[in-house]
């Protein structure tokens, strides 16, 4: 698995990871009767915190992979070349953790059908507001699709990588 | 009869006469991701004309001893 595959599928794990929970938190304390339809400050707070755990939880996963990833090169070059030769471990890793062209192609297609996702769940939030559902409902179809988006995002560079641009 | 065209290129068959260069020193020498080289190889990614250069320049060669431009019938449309 290359580097940008790595780097997807973890991606799409943390972004699914947080969804998740935030589905279920969300759900349960709703169902508890703790989160009220027409408490939006509520909603408001839960999914703020839950945007700070997504961007911490990304750091974190970012870092633990990139650890990971280069101990892995480093554990492969030395079995290849029968040496541990640091200059060398260096140089493979930053071989292969670079960003080149199509590496940013893939980010860009990927990003364009992440922002259709985005405006699909604003424009779908609008009409359940236009049918008088509750606000909160509209607010977290917004708050889903930017989440779907990310995950989106990701499942569509896996394929431009496999399938080529 | 509609027409296609399509970018084919050499690239195996010059890593072969460059001393059985690897993906990764092509790589390396046109200062890409081997996951690059490996899709234009498979033809699944066609390069900027400036990545093109960068790697002819990388076998010695002109851009057109690496990559060729041809036009293909599509019978689909026939």
């Amino acid at each position: 698995m290359s580097y940008q595959v790595a780097k997807t599928v973890t991606n799409i794990f943390s972004g699914t990871a947080v969804l998740g929970v935030y589905l279920f938190y969300a759900s349960s304390r709703y169902q508890a009767g703790l989160l009220v339809m027409d408490d939006l400050k509520s909603w408001a707070q839960i999914m703020l915190i839950f945007i700070g755990i997504g961007i911490a939880m990304a750091i974190v996963v970012q870092i633990i992979f990139h650890i990971l990833f280069s101990i892995g090169l480093a554990v492969k070059q030395s079995i290849k070349s029968g040496n541990c030769n640091d200059q060398d471990i260096e140089r493979t890793i930053k071989l292969e953790m670079v960003e080149d062209e199509m590496g940013k192609l893939i980010e860009l297609k990927a990003m364009r059908i992440s922002y259709i996702t985005v405006g699909v769940g604003f424009v779908a939030s609008l009409v359940l507001l236009f049918f008088d559902y509750p606000a909160f409902i509209a607010l977290n179809v917004l708050y889903i699709s930017f989440y779907t988006g990310g995950i989106l995002d990701g499942f569509i560079q896996l394929y431009y990588y496999k399938k080529g641009v | 009869m509609g027409k296609k065209f399509e970018i084919t290129n050499n690239i195996r068959k010059l890593r072969f006469f460059a001393d059985e260069m690897t993906q990764q020193q092509l790589a390396e020498k046109a200062g890409v991701s081997r996951q690059t080289i490996i899709a234009i190889e498979g033809g699944k990614y066609s390069p900027s004309l400036e990545l093109a250069f960068r790697i002819a320049h990388a076998f010695g060669v002109q851009i057109a001893g690496v990559f060729d431009y041809r036009v293909v019938e599509n019978k689909k449309n026939s």
